[in-house]
């Protein structure tokens, strides 16, 4: 059950800023509330004020950038509205895929990409895809906005590395070229996911000419297993290379035991994912067409 | 047994698949459940929890929260207002709250009644209590361990009112309940034998999760006035208890039972009401107290188990002996532990002939959450066991699971144990027509790692005693009275389509409110198959006393004998002259007004109805699958289920098929990854249910077949949709053991094992699951991978490796048919 | 320290203007639960698990058990109990009914408004599609296979009124 709290609606970022500067530890930013309202009905954490973010205006909107090379996400667009938002479907499909499929279609409503991220809880599915695609976060406390890689955002369990008076505006989403795949796969066996993987894999005369693989889910943030992206380079532009790396993946993935499932079956259970992903990623840079829903 | 009037001629309303009677409320969010009522001057009651599995209670302060405004009354072990602060149904074990000590984590220690949820919420934070923790067992293993801490003072517990069990003999340490039986020679007949297979075996808790969590509203009209609704099966257990728990005589305590969101055996018995009452007493106001999913969880589960077991054949296949010793985890309080005990027990030789049995089971106490009924309960836990050992059987004579069932199955009215009803199904042939239904003999599709079926029965029926009345009011409006509790099965429909076919009406001309134990007549409880078969015989032959009584009244009208009438479309009839219902009734009482009441029961018709000489029939559990496993991730896809319907004749065929698909879709869960994770304190690890994985719509099999299902009726009974889904999951644990759960790297080992050709599969020692993550991490950067050829389970639920006789050669845990 | 300061919450919940003062911290389910006595939508699960307890929110499922109640603020809410007009029931409620779709039901008005917006969006949804959408809404009794077959006869339910224009 809620306890007691009041509810604060800023019309603007620097406003929400400064009411958090107020309010400090008893404040809480508020977006889908997913995460949170749960946080807070089993009382593992108490606020007295709820800074709502929903009413900023531009902080939902999808676009393309300028330059026409990257994606501005809103750091408050729904799951819902970027798996629906025909931008992303078209420019980006490998993100849209992947928001189909959190959560179920309520979390989805709800849920902002922004507040997972800020969440940074790892049984989540957009830190690491987003981190493989080089994906940047703009942080903004009012005054100043700065960027940080969204694989350099999660720097502990639980814990991002945006300031308490920071406000996440925006995640800039940079498009792959036309020789570049991208594939997201993962494995869901409760209600969250428990392990993924994405691959972002270039391809030049047949050849792997440079690859991102991250896992996500199985430690505390997505990471990037760049011993297994050295060996990727020059390997054949086959959907089979990945197979390659399947044992080197299982022996790189961070992990650790939980009661659900033993480290060494999220290990196996990582270099599955991993492989697959990496054959999506594969198959989608020489074949943009075909393999483009492949998540 | 009296057949229906309408048996020679061909049935109209019976056998149809007449809908629900409570569709249309429920598909418009009318139909009310108990958390859906508002009683006047209602307060809403929360509880406060023991942290600890086994502590002492130093000191409660209560005074902080009784100040809060709002608060209108806090109890705790100090302060029951009841006669008795013990109560329990088998053994009178569990005080209202916790008295001097707590014995599980969610241990009811303090309850509030505030004048809302958000106050009562507020008001636990309030209560100060210090504790002096106790050493604990939360396992089975240290439960029983020389010298374990003591839950109870066993030997002294008293009997409860409805153990149901004779005499139940008390023991020492931490058994509630022992049950026990041999017949014939095992030892000479092991000695002797030429293949003996031999396993231990560990079955987890799993949680029955009825969507609506238990929901009980209390009221005292007087001090000697007690009304409770409530989210029960067994409304008139629940008035005994609550009489005995507040000296008041069983008319003094009225439960009325709305439409229940799902039960499952989870609200059977005693569950919330006796603090909800009590605080009322305490409050002088209504009071509600609604459970959380999570609050529901460590309310009631289903056991645990641990068993050993060795089943002795012939090298041509033919079952000779078992032998088996079983530890049933009960939890801190008996709950319905021991008539769990006493009926897997019982089931633990299976539906099988033989020479010799030996049976042991014991129920034992932990300091985890009490353990009562779950779907077909008995009837899973050993028949699984035993059920793979004769797979393994099979499969070291060269027989496939068919071929031993053909072999040693029991037939028809042979007798399935001494003094008890004799086996009234055709088990054989449903094997076949399951079988049939897997293209058993075909070659296996692509992916498809096997193919499995089992069998199992259960004892079903419980006590047979229901009654049932009928008022037919001047106008001819009918109301079934009937205790039996609508959680989802259909009772109600299936009650009205008897009423319709005996009274030639239509089945929505029939109403059937909810059971209260005021209005309603006795009905023993809502499970073990026993609604459309026993209440459902009480309300036809209350049909059929008021069809007497029209009868009667109609001949007299007529001036006719009444085997010249008929009853037909709300008339009593002779050739082309009918007098309907109205006019009769007008007819018999001189004005219009009056009405006729109809009366049915069942009883005991022969013996004492006791355990011993039942079941009312033998329930079948038949099951089959086919099945692909991803070999990287072990990760199962049913591609077939398969379910056996044995149920003579289905009163609504549909509401059959429905009932099998959703006992069916538990199974999965059951056998692919639900289970209770307890750690070493005795606190459960997936309390809610995002940790809990229930079955989803994902889980869902690719293809669901159910056999069997339609006119049989060789016994003559009214076995149709039954109360309960029949417990099909002995049929599906065997075939999918835990092994195959998709959240323990054991899904993953057993692949290895079985793609390995080597020698028996060692048991590995069982991980740390709790090791910390930091240390973790740093172990798995030192880790070389995975050893594929050998890796070993992190065996969590492994059935553990069966012991090869000396040259048998198996090499291969006898898990699994491979067929 | 807390604020008690209470909302105005002004909405349409069924097709009726609302409103009402809140508490901020209220959940959308408690007020139309216990306030307006809506009790349709369901408790279970508490955490957007099992969808007992799920509404439109502008046409959109959200889990009223998560959802606090001044989001609803300027916008419709629809309940189970808005679904059938002048005593007929929704074309989708039909379905559910005509498909045995419904056991204990307490999961049932979740399903159908889940379907519900499903339709709206996607009139001729495959299966697959079908058990996408509704994938997160639990169900213990039927084991899902009438409720597929319910949301697949409101889709045909749906084209087939649309073709003759009622």
């Amino acid at each position: 059950m809620l306890r007691p709290f009041a509810i604060h609606q800023p019309m603007t970022v620097s406003e929400a800023t400064s009411l958090m500067r107020d309010y400090g530890d008893a404040a809480a930013f508020y977006a889908g509330g997913t995460e949170l309202l749960i946080v807070l009905k089993e009382h593992l954490a108490v606020v007295d004020h709820l800074i709502d973010l929903k009413r900023i205006p531009g902080l939902d909107e999808i676009s393309l950038q300028d330059d026409g090379a990257s994606l501005k996400i809103g750091a408050l667009a729904t799951h819902r509205a970027i798996e629906r938002s025909v931008l992303v479907q078209r420019r980006l499909p490998v993100l849209a895929a992947l928001e189909a499929k959190v959560a179920n279609v309520r979390v989805r409503a709800a849920g902002t990409l922004g507040g997972n991220l800020c969440f940074a809880d790892p049984h989540s599915d957009p830190a690491t895809l987003l981190s493989a695609l080089g994906a940047t976060l703009t942080l903004d406390n009012g005054t100043a906005q700065r960027n940080v890689r969204a694989d350099a955002f999660t720097t502990d369990l639980m814990t991002t590395d945006r300031e308490p008076d920071e406000v996440l505006t925006h995640i800039t989403v940079p498009l792959p070229g036309a020789n570049v795949g991208t594939g997201y796969e993962r494995i869901k066996l409760h209600e969250r996911p428990t392990v993924s993987a994405a691959a972002v894999i270039t391809v030049a005369d047949n050849l792997i000419a440079a690859a991102r693989l991250y896992l996500g889910c199985i430690g505390d943030a997505p990471q990037r297993l760049r011993d297994v992206e050295d060996v990727l380079v020059g390997l054949p532009a086959l959907v089979t290379s990945g197979e390659r790396v399947k044992p080197l993946i299982a022996s790189l993935a961070l992990t650790y035991d939980t009661p659900f499932e033993s480290a060494r079956y999220k290990r196996q259970l990582a270099s599955a994912v991993g492989v697959r992903a990496i054959a999506a990623a594969v198959a989608n840079a020489v074949h943009p067409q075909g393999s483009r829903h492949a998540v | 047994m009296t057949m229906p009037a309408s048996t020679a001629a061909a049935y109209e309303v019976i056998g149809t698949n007449a809908p629900r009677t409570d569709a249309l409320a429920k598909v418009q969010g009318k139909a009310q459940f108990t958390g859906d009522l508002q009683v006047h001057g209602m307060t809403y009651g929360r509880v406060l929890r023991s942290p600890y599995a086994h502590a002492r209670i130093v000191s409660i302060d209560a005074s902080a929260a009784e100040a809060l405004p709002g608060v209108v009354a806090v109890m705790t072990g100090r302060n029951i207002p009841s006669s008795d602060p013990y109560y329990g149904h088998a053994l009178k074990d569990r005080p209202v709250l916790a008295l001097d000590r707590v014995r599980f984590v969610g241990e009811p220690v303090a309850a509030v009644a505030a004048e809302s949820p958000a106050i009562a919420d507020a008001a636990l934070d309030l209560i100060d209590i210090t504790y002096e923790e106790l050493p604990a067992v939360t396992t089975i293993d240290q439960a029983l361990a020389p010298g374990a801490p003591l839950l109870h003072d066993a030997p002294n517990l008293r009997a409860g009112l409805f153990h149901g069990l004779g005499e139940i003999r008390l023991e020492e340490g931490n058994v509630c309940y022992h049950h026990a039986f041999a017949r014939g020679d095992s030892d000479a007949v092991f000695a002797n034998a030429d293949i003996v297979v031999e396993g231990e075996y560990v079955f987890p808790a799993v949680f029955q999760y009825s969507m609506e969590p238990h929901t009980t509203i209390a009221a005292w009209m007087d001090d000697d006035d007690l009304t409770v609704w409530s989210s029960c099966q067994h409304p008139f257990l629940v008035r005994a208890e609550l009489a005995n728990l507040f000296n008041l005589p069983v008319g003094a305590v009225r439960v009325v039972v709305p439409f229940l969101g799902g039960g499952f055996g989870a609200k059977s018995y005693t569950k919330m009401e006796p603090i909800t009452s009590s605080l009322a007493r305490l409050t002088r106001r209504p009071v509600r107290i609604a459970n959380s999913v999570d609050e529901s969880m460590v309310t009631t589960r289903r056991h645990g188990m641990k068993a050993w077991m060795r089943t002795a054949a012939t090298k041509e296949g033919k079952l000779l002996a078992r032998e088996v010793r079983a530890w049933f985890d009960t939890g801190a309080f008996a709950d319905n532990g021991p008539r769990v005990v006493a009926t897997g027990a019982d089931a633990a030789p299976g539906p099988y002939t033989w020479e010799a049995v030996k049976v042991d089971a014991w129920g034992v106490y932990t300091n985890t959450s009490p353990a009562g009924s779950y779907r077909a309960f008995g009837a899973t836990h050993l028949q699984w066991c035993g059920e793979l050992q004769v797979d393994e059987i099979g499969r070291r004579c060269g027989l496939d699971a068919l071929q031993m069932r053909e072999r040693n199955l029991l037939q028809y009215g042979e007798s399935v144990r001494p003094g008890g009803k004799p086996l009234d199904a055709d088990l054989i042939g449903d094997m076949r027509r399951v079988a049939q239904s897997l293209n058993w003999d075909a070659p296996k599709p692509d992916g498809v790692v096997g193919r499995g079926m089992s069998v199992g029965l259960l004892a079903a029926g419980a006590h047979p005693v229901s009654t049932a009345s009928i008022r037919m009011e001047a106008d001819g409006s009918l109301t079934l009275l009937v205790s039996s509790t609508e959680v989802g099965q259909g009772a109600r429909t299936v009650f009205a389509q008897i009423v319709a076919e005996e009274l030639g009406v239509a089945p929505e001309r029939v109403r059937v409110p909810g059971g209260d134990t005021r209005l309603t007549p006795y009905d023993r409880s809502t499970g073990a198959s026993r609604s459309t078969t026993l209440a459902g015989m009480a309300v036809l032959r209350a049909a059929q006393d008021i069809r007497q009584q029209l009868l009667e009244i109609g001949g007299r009208f007529l001036d006719l004998p009444e085997v010249a009438l008929e009853i037909r479309d709300g008339a009593v009839r002779h050739e082309g002259e009918a007098v309907s219902f109205p006019d009769l009734i007008k007819f018999h009482f001189g004005m219009v007004g009056g009405e006729l009441m109809g009366n049915g029961a069942v009883r005991p018709e022969k013996g004492s109805g006791s355990y011993a000489e039942g079941p009312v029939f033998w329930e079948v559990c038949i099951g089959g699958v086919e099945l692909a496993v991803d070999p990287e991730t072990g990760i199962v896809t049913l591609n077939k289920v398969v379910s056996v319907a044995d149920v003579g004749k289905a009163l609504n065929p549909r509401q059959v098929v429905t009932q099998e698909m959703g006992g069916a879709n538990q199974g999965i869960g059951n056998a692919l990854f639900e289970e209770m994770i307890f750690d070493e304190t005795g606190t459960l690890q997936n309390a809610t249910l995002y940790e809990y994985h229930v079955p989803t719509i994902a889980d869902m099999p690719l293809a669901f077949s159910l056999k069997h299902c339609g006119e049989r009726g060789w016994a003559g009974t009214l076995r149709a949709p039954r109360a309960w889904a029949k417990g099909r999951w002995p049929a599906w644990p065997p075939q999918l053991p835990r092994h195959w759960r998709m959240q323990a790297s054991t899904s993953t080992n057993f692949l290895r094992l079985l793609s390995a050709s080597g020698g028996p599969c060692k048991r590995s020692s069982q991980p740390d699951r709790r090791a910390m993550p930091a240390q973790s991490m740093k172990e798995a950067t030192t880790d070389e991978g995975l050893p594929a050829g050998q890796w070993h389970p992190a065996a969590r639920h492994v059935v553990r490796d069966m012991e090869p006789q000396s040259g048998s050669g198996v090499s291969l845990p006898g898990l699994f048919d491979l067929h | 320290m807390p604020s008690e300061t209470m909302m105005r919450l002004r909405t349409t919940i069924n097709g009726e203007d609302i409103e009402l003062d809140i508490e901020p911290r209220e959940l959308l389910i408690d007020v139309l639960r216990h306030r307006l006595e809506l009790t349709g939508a369901k408790r279970s699960c508490d955490s957007q698990v099992c969808g007992a307890c799920t509404v439109l929110l502008d046409g959109q499922p959200v889990s009223s058990c998560c959802t606090l109640a001044y989001e609803a603020d300027g916008r419709t809410v629809l309940t189970v109990e808005g679904l059938a007009q002048d005593g007929h029931l929704d074309l989708i409620q039909a379905a559910f009914v005509e498909q045995a779709a419904i056991q204990c039901g307490f999961c049932t008005p979740g399903f159908v408004l889940t379907t519900k917006a499903m339709l709206a969006e996607n009139p001729r949804p495959t299966r697959d599609e079908i058990k996408h959408y509704l994938g997160g809404n639990l169900c213990r009794c039927t084991g899902y296979w009438n409720i597929l077959d319910a949301a697949e006869d409101a889709a045909r339910r749906l084209a087939a009124a649309a073709e003759t224009g009622s």
